[in-house]
């Protein structure tokens, strides 16, 4: 009958040595797909919009800030116009700040499931990304329709840059998520306070203004934001000027090594004592 | 015959202070702004709670052990170790081969999703993936007998109902150990035997059963083998009969 091969569990008081079990993650992939999309599905028949909730946002924070920030302020965009120019930082800043605000509630909003069964907990902040990186999937293609409509075809070196941009924020995201979902088991405020910094945030990346209005010793220590580094090296290829600022992207690539292996550490630390505490 | 499931010397400790320590940031910030150099709240000896004591016993292929003992004997803490659930204080446990658990009634299930969509869901969540949960999945609805109801959203389901595909989920997936807790209590007479006759058929296909309850005649129509547990220490453990009659003798319910 079974197939598989039978592992002894081995249960202690202490964490097990491996920082992450990628033979029992593998084993169950599955859940994580099925949890993405459950998420998926209940939302979608919950919201009256829902598709069209996930490019609302963008759309509406574009014409916004296309208004106040391009019109009004009248702050720089490049060579592209500033519509286009603050959308192709939207997208990656909202993939980022629903990923890791969805992520950071994912163990309380699966408690149940965690008092009652066991599964590798890990796979409830990391579903939250896989459904914030479907969002953003859909909103790519917002991009890329808004690119068509203005003329614009971004240079080839955009099919390198770009997985280059989605891996880093998947990592990034991944470790704050991580991160903060274990925090927020212990102290459940951190939700609340979680959108603010996140608005903050996002006034010390470059989103709503080019990177090259700082000075350069700012801008390195913004870059330690890793989506700095991920939105100046995709809005390059895509307006089709001057040279990748790689000074940034690698300082984002390490810092998001960085962030992803604390989340990892903290989590792992802590998650034997989430049914406890949930 | 190999033992599958070996606990040793398990011990596990609850904190039951009056108020939690630092439940909010806020007053974890403000804690240490008013006490900066007191590490933590200490703790007393009261506070403590030990929900699990020297627990020690081990269990071979093919068996299924029935645990009785009165409420807050340990009992759900015990398996919830043994699920991985939560971690002990002390001690270790060995099993060997995955383990499929069903202590709620209706756990992980999701009421915005029908019944047809929360069986690949808890399939998922016990680890297996979609073919086999396709393979299975016929003889999953035929035992739970839900048929007319699996487009039916979750939240209409009655208990029984959800107890009858649970049980069913968990019975018919690929894991050696099988833990129920209590469970079958919400389903009627004729599910109970229905269940009883599976879990005989599981155990002669050399899965090993856990099965937690306080009906006397489901255990002894069961089980061989039962532990009494009472206030986190394992009072006895043996033959069905007898360790039913001890506990009854003993009046802990």
């Amino acid at each position: 009958m079974g197939k598989k091969t039978i592992r002894e569990i081995i249960i202690g008081p202490k964490s097990s040595y491996h920082l992450i079990d990628l033979h029992e993650l593998w084993q169950y992939r599955e859940l994580l797909l099925v949890l993405a999309w459950r998420d998926i599905k209940i939302r979608y028949k919950q919201t009256l919009l829902g598709i069209a909730w996930v490019v609302f946002q963008p759309l509406i924070n574009m014409v916004i800030f296309s208004f106040f920030f391009g019109k009004v302020a009248k702050i720089p965009s490049g060579n592209l116009p500033y519509p286009l120019f603050v959308l192709s930082g939207l997208i990656f800043w909202i993939f980022f700040s629903n990923a890791i605000s969805n992520a950071s509630n994912s163990l309380i909003i699966n408690e149940d499931m965690i008092k009652k069964v066991y599964f590798p907990k890990m796979i409830a902040p990391l579903a939250t990304i896989l459904t914030a990186l479907l969002d953003f999937a859909i909103n790519l293609v917002l991009l890329a329709g808004s690119l068509l409509l203005f003329g614009r075809i971004p240079s080839m070196a955009t099919f390198v840059i770009l997985p280059i941009c989605i891996i880093v924020t998947v990592i990034t995201t991944s470790g704050i998520g991580l991160f903060l979902s274990a925090v927020n088991v212990k102290y459940r405020d951190v939700r609340y306070i979680l959108p603010f910094f996140i608005q903050l945030l996002l006034f010390v990346t470059p989103i709503i203004y080019p990177a090259n209005m700082l000075k350069k010793e700012h801008l390195y220590i913004i870059a330690l934001n890793p989506m700095t580094g991920i939105v100046t090296a995709f809005r390059t290829v895509i307006e089709r000027s001057g040279t990748i600022d790689y000074s940034l992207l690698i300082i984002g690539c390490i810092s998001s090594l960085m962030i992803f292996f604390i989340g990892l550490v903290y989590f792992h630390k802590t998650e034997r004592f989430f049914a406890d505490i949930v | 015959m190999i033992s599958v499931i070996e606990v040793s010397h398990i011990y596990k400790k609850y904190k039951i202070g009056e108020s939690p320590p630092y439940f909010t940031l806020r007053d974890a910030i403000s804690g240490i702004l008013q006490s900066p150099f007191r590490k933590k709240r200490e703790t007393l000896e009261e506070d403590e709670f030990w929900a699990l004591r020297n627990i020690t016993f081990s269990i071979k292929q093919g068996e299924i052990v029935g645990v009785v003992g009165s409420n807050g004997a340990g009992k759900s803490t015990m398996l919830k170790t043994l699920c991985r659930i939560t971690a002990p204080t002390r001690g270790k446990i060995i099993l060997t081969g995955s383990v499929a658990s069903l202590l709620d009634v209706g756990t992980g299930f999701q009421s915005e999703l029908t019944g047809r969509e929360n069986i690949f869901l808890n399939g998922a969540i016990l680890g297996m993936d979609r073919n086999e949960v396709k393979c299975k999945f016929r003889d999953i609805v035929a035992f739970s007998e839900l048929e007319k109801f699996l487009d039916t959203p979750f939240k209409y389901y009655s208990s029984g109902m959800f107890v009858r595909l649970g049980f069913a989920i968990a019975a018919y997936l690929n894991s050696e150990i099988l833990i129920f807790d209590e469970v079958l209590a919400a389903g009627d007479d004729a599910f109970q035997k229905k269940a009883v006759n599976k879990m005989k058929e599981l155990q002669s296909n050399g899965k090993t059963i856990i099965f937690v309850s306080h009906n006397m005649d489901l255990l002894q129509s069961l089980c061989k083998r039962v532990i009494c547990l009472h206030k986190g220490v394992i009072e006895a453990d043996g033959e069905t009969r007898q360790i039913i009659q001890y506990y009854l003798e003993h009046n802990y319910q």
